[in-house]
């Protein structure tokens, strides 16, 4: 199956309705998420706020934070490959990477 | 033997509007049980808490033995350091394993209002819904903060666990709370320990006049709706002329009776205990016994103390010097019960009566500006910051911009995330901002919201403004401009407002320290509901009036301004609407 792991700048929820203005993106990039569960795609998200751990112990995300800092965030992992740092992906580059439809 | 709660259950909670003497009220209640030989934990929750100052004996997070009650101990939850500690774990195990800005950047995200509130709640459970944490004591005594906040605390158990049962989204939006979520069943027992009348009562404590018991019957439907039944009263403060030709007296004495003969049904069917107005204040542990027995040496001769000579300026003279500027933001601070909204309905209405244009609102959520608002010049405009109708409002703007384009399982998804904790601290904090903006064309008048909160808002604002440094576009201008609007002495004035007391002089002095923190001056302290202006003859009120020199001259050598103003019979005697 194919595991999609998304590790998130540090925030106070996944859509950022909690922050000081709402990203549309953001909450776009949720549901996209969520559709791609539907698919039968694995999803995992991280956040650094809430899930620091997951950070440190993966060895590319740790690196590509001391290279680009906080902005090198989101990073987007498709069977354990960096697929983006420091944007959030539309859906249809997702289900290309996922390899749906 | 007089005690102020017969056949006591393991647990306590005082509650009431702030200044009607609720730590008073737990304190003595604490000393009582202690001196019985009980094992007594006394516990504030409130963020402004002066049990330090009313015992004498610094608290900690965990218990201390209060010298000279053996069998008592106390401590503190305060939610600042409770804040700290909570991110200290989170954050502690990562330094030095991931670099250094994704180490700052999970700090700030953590330093917002929801961490700090958290925070406490996790510590307050603790004490409630485990049993081996209180197991070393007989009772349990808190004296939790003002009205409002008690109620988002007492409410939390049954909002959150509801919230984390159905939250179908698993890494969705918990914010800090996520981390929680492993002591679930803790918040269970500290939900059931809180409605078990066999193992909890509830006091309300609160003041013989009217806005206080309606107040009291608000939180008692409240509490009933929520399903705390087992519900007492105490009425603190209750005053008999002895000198009849003294008006003030008279005065006190008629508001008194009729405030009780006006009582809520609701309130008259609980058990009740009054306690008489004394003549001394409530700090110390001797002055706390004597309350205790029932004010037990009130009777005796007063002796008379040297009359003071200080009388400070008047507020109408600082009313006048605000006019002069011609606009502004005017924002009474204080503690809840001090009388912030009698003098910035006050302010308000001399301003407007000047012809100027005022706008009078509040951002506290047991607001009665609106009822208290009896002139109504044409310039005044008076409004409420609802946290409920800005939370819909807020949560109907982001549904239309980010929801926009969503499919259906989406737009599902943005609204379980709107019905965070966060969102309605997030939709007060721009309407607060909104209205700031508004005094760089009129005058804003401001009642703001108890210290706590107060300073919770402000700390959003010092994060939001941090954020605002790094992405200057995306914000309003006016949450841009609130902090610098804020920290201008020319833009907004703070009057600090507090009772001829110790303990509200004290907390007042602390807000202006927190303040300060804040880079923010008070432009004047105002001295509410003083009988120092005032001639009075009955022994009751002389014995307070003297009382109040000593803290005067206190503050005399403290702020640079200062107003008092009498105390009069209809203060804040407007019965205030229905939420």
């Amino acid at each position: 199956m194919t595991a999609v792991r998304v590790f998130d700048p540090a925030m106070c929820c996944s859509s950022g309705v909690c922050g000081p203005s709402v990203d549309p993106r953001l909450a776009r990039f949720s549901a996209d998420l969520d559709w791609l569960k539907t698919q039968g795609v694995s999803v995992d998200r991280f956040n650094l706020a809430q899930q620091p751990a997951a950070f440190a112990e993966d060895q590319s995300v740790r690196s590509t934070l001391e290279v680009k800092g906080a902005a090198g965030l989101p990073v987007v992992k498709v069977n354990g490959e960096i697929k983006s740092s420091g944007v959030y992906p539309s859906r249809a580059e997702l289900s290309s990477w996922a390899g749906i439809g | 033997m007089f005690t102020l709660i017969e056949h006591p259950t393991r647990i306590l909670f005082f509650t009431g509007k702030g200044g009607v003497g609720k730590t008073s009220a737990a304190c003595a209640t604490a000393i009582g049980l202690a001196d019985g030989g009980k094992r007594v934990l006394l516990v504030s929750t409130d963020p402004a808490s002066n049990l330090d100052e009313v015992l004498g004996v610094a608290l900690a997070g965990s218990p201390r033995a209060v010298p000279g009650v053996p069998g008592l101990s106390a401590l503190n939850i305060d939610p600042e350091l409770a804040a700290q500690a909570y991110r200290e774990r989170v954050v502690g195990p990562y330094r030095g394993v991931l670099p250094a800005a994704a180490v700052a950047s999970i700090e700030e995200q953590l330093s917002g209002a929801c961490t700090v509130e958290i925070a406490a709640f996790d510590e307050f459970s603790t004490l409630l819904g485990d049993p081996d944490a209180t197991r070393a004591f007989d009772h349990v005594v808190f004296d939790t903060a003002p009205t409002g906040h008690t109620l988002r605390l007492l409410e939390l158990p049954a909002a959150w666990s509801t919230f984390i049962e159905t939250n179908m989204g698993g890494t969705s939006c918990l914010g800090p709370l996520s981390g929680l979520k492993a002591q679930q069943s803790l918040y269970a027992a500290s939900n059931a320990a809180l409605r078990d009348g066999t193992q909890t009562t509830l006091v309300l404590v609160a003041r013989p006049d009217r806005p206080s018991l309606t107040e009291a019957e608000r939180t008692r439907s409240e509490l009933h709706d929520i399903g705390i039944r087992n519900v007492r009263l105490i009425l603190n403060g209750v005053f008999h002329a002895q000198d009849k030709h003294d008006a003030i007296a008279m005065a006190l004495d008629a508001r008194g009776r009729t405030s009780l003969d006006e009582m809520p049904a609701g309130l008259r069917r609980l058990s009740r205990l009054d306690v008489p107005l004394l003549p001394f204040g409530l700090v110390g542990i001797a002055s706390l016994r004597q309350m205790g027995a029932g004010g037990a040496g009130a009777d005796e001769p007063i002796a008379a103390v040297a009359e003071s000579s200080y009388r400070g300026e008047n507020l109408d003279a600082l009313v006048q010097e605000i006019a002069g500027r011609g606009k502004g933001v005017v924002m009474t601070m204080g503690k809840g019960g001090v009388g912030k909204t009698t003098v910035a309905v006050r302010i308000a209405t001399h301003l407007a009566r000047a012809g100027h244009r005022v706008m009078l609102t509040t951002t506290d959520p047991a607001a009665h500006v609106d009822a208290a608002a009896r002139e109504r010049p044409a310039t005044l405009q008076v409004t409420r910051i609802d946290p409920a109708a800005e939370t819909r409002r807020y949560t109907e703007e982001v549904l239309a911009t980010a929801g926009q384009g969503l499919d259906a399982q989406g737009r599902a998804l943005l609204e379980e995330d709107l019905r965070s904790p966060c969102t309605e601290e997030i939709a007060v904090f721009r309407a607060f901002a909104d209205m700031v903006a508004l005094g760089a064309d009129q005058f804003v008048v401001i009642d703001t919201a108890p210290t706590g909160h107060t300073l919770l808002l402000l700390d959003a604002a010092e994060s939001y403004h941090r954020e605002v440094l790094r992405k200057p576009s995306g914000h309003s201008e006016a949450v841009q401009q609130l902090l610098p609007r804020l920290r201008d002495p020319l833009f907004t004035m703070v009057l600090l407002v507090t009772l001829p007391e110790a303990t509200p002089i004290h907390e007042a002095m602390q807000l202006e320290r927190d303040l300060a923190r804040a880079e923010i001056a008070p432009f004047a302290w105002v001295v509410n509901q003083s009988l120092t202006p005032l001639a009075v003859t009955d022994p009751v009120l002389r014995a307070r009036r003297s009382h109040e020199a000593v803290h005067l001259r206190e503050l005399a050598g403290h702020a640079r301004r200062t107003a008092l103003e009498p105390w009069h019979a209809d203060v804040m005697a407007v019965a205030p609407t229905h939420a």
